[in-house]
């Protein structure tokens, strides 16, 4: 999967707006929206959100957790306990980019959220990378993948599986018995 | 992206070869020493050494792992197997003591791959020798991990140089998530196309009514 494909549906999310114009329910097949009256906050799905925004047709609230203390508390956590962290959205860095690149005039602090996501985003890739390093030099057959995001496992995926795989093969040489049935098949 | 109009065939790697996977096929042309159980009559002339018809019995020849494979078989003695230097007990030790010190790409370039294959021929020292592939592949994976999810942008050639053919995968696959990743970071990362749909020769309703 390519990360723009995980971006496109991380603007599946929903977020709040503030229109500016007014505008019945729309009914779409993803579900109804709506309706639009001047400021009243609406949820709409992002693709929507950034659309309106860039006709400078509303304004964008930030997701609750968009914020600079609840991301240090965030930051903090993640870097004191050594297993994943429960993150606020499974799209947070898609959510991130997304927002503070098209809307950043209506998230207040957008430079330290930024800096504050992306220093989230490196702990917990680095995380990512001890752990598969373990998982491998233990030789383990299963692991959970709990509290992480599409973005993350998408950025490992291709490596991690391969490796898997040639590792499941090489130590299948180590045992002969379950080689010797599989050429059996043919 | 990384998109190919064909999927290459990965390679086998255990005890089974993939028959479409040009690593596997090269990899069937590693030659091993083999000593001959029986005499091969009249074929005297692939032997440049001598000058005899026939190859006698106990001569020491070097064979592609094809031929050995076909040739070996454990009823009728034709001919036996000898380690190649990488697998013998010498060079276990030294993948034993730091895997990562080894240039795998010249000692192999399919050590991972061989060394399964050599699991085809009866030797005591099998298991020891799965059992070194293994804990090698083990042992250099944290290296391979780090260079190839670090190398954003920079030479990786110097990087790769000593890697065996199956690793050179992994950390093409590494680079490649890395890449995409920070490409999307970037902003340079749009939603393509797929090849399949681009190539699709179908005729549209569309075309036909015009």
């Amino acid at each position: 999967m390519d990360p723009s494909e995980v971006e496109f549906l991380a603007e599946k999310e929903m977020v709040q707006i503030i229109p500016n114009f007014s505008l019945d329910k729309v009914y779409l097949i993803g579900g109804d929206l709506g309706p639009f009256n001047p400021g009243l906050p609406v949820q709409v799905p992002v693709w929507l959100a950034l659309n309106l925004k860039q006709r400078q047709k509303c304004r964008i609230v930030p997701p609750e957790w968009m914020d600079v203390q609840k991301l240090e508390e965030i930051r903090e956590q993640e870097r004191r306990e050594e297993t994943f962290t429960p993150i606020p959205s499974p799209y947070y860095m898609e959510l991130t980019k997304l927002l503070l690149n098209h809307a950043a005039d209506n998230i207040p602090k957008a430079d330290e959220i930024r800096t504050l996501v992306k220093d989230i985003w490196d702990t917990r890739i680095a995380k990512l990378r001890l752990s598969i390093d373990s998982f491998i030099s233990h030789q383990e057959a299963h692991a959970k993948l709990d509290n992480l995001t599409l973005m993350e496992i998408n950025t490992t995926r291709s490596f991690l599986l391969d490796s898997l795989n040639s590792m499941y093969k090489l130590r299948s040489n180590t045992q002969p018995g379950s080689a010797a049935e599989k050429t059996m098949d043919y | 992206m990384d998109t190919q109009s064909y999927m290459p065939v990965p390679p086998g790697i255990g005890m089974e070869e993939n028959f479409f996977s040009l690593d596997d096929i090269l990899l069937s042309h590693e030659r091993l020493p083999c000593r001959l159980q029986t005499t091969f009559p009249r074929l005297g002339f692939l032997e440049k050494s001598s000058d005899t018809q026939d190859i006698p019995e106990g001569t020491k020849m070097e064979m592609p792992l094809w031929l050995a494979k076909g040739l070996y078989e454990q009823k009728r003695r034709v001919l036996t197997v000898e380690l190649p230097k990488v697998y013998r007990e010498g060079w276990r030790t030294v993948f034993g003591a730091d895997p990562n010190v080894v240039d795998l790409h010249k000692m192999g370039p399919y050590y991972y791959g061989l060394g399964s294959q050599m699991l085809h021929f009866d030797s005591p020292e099998n298991p020891e020798v799965a059992q070194t592939i293994l804990q090698t592949f083990i042992g250099r994976f944290r290296r391979i991990m780090d260079s190839s999810q670090n190398a954003y942008d920079s030479d990786t050639s110097a990087l790769v140089e000593r890697l065996d053919c199956l690793e050179r995968a992994l950390f093409r696959a590494g680079q490649s998530g890395l890449n995409a990743f920070q490409r999307w970071e970037k902003g340079h990362a749009h939603l393509t196309a797929s090849n399949l749909v681009i190539n699709y020769r179908k005729r549209k309703l569309a075309d036909m009514n015009s």
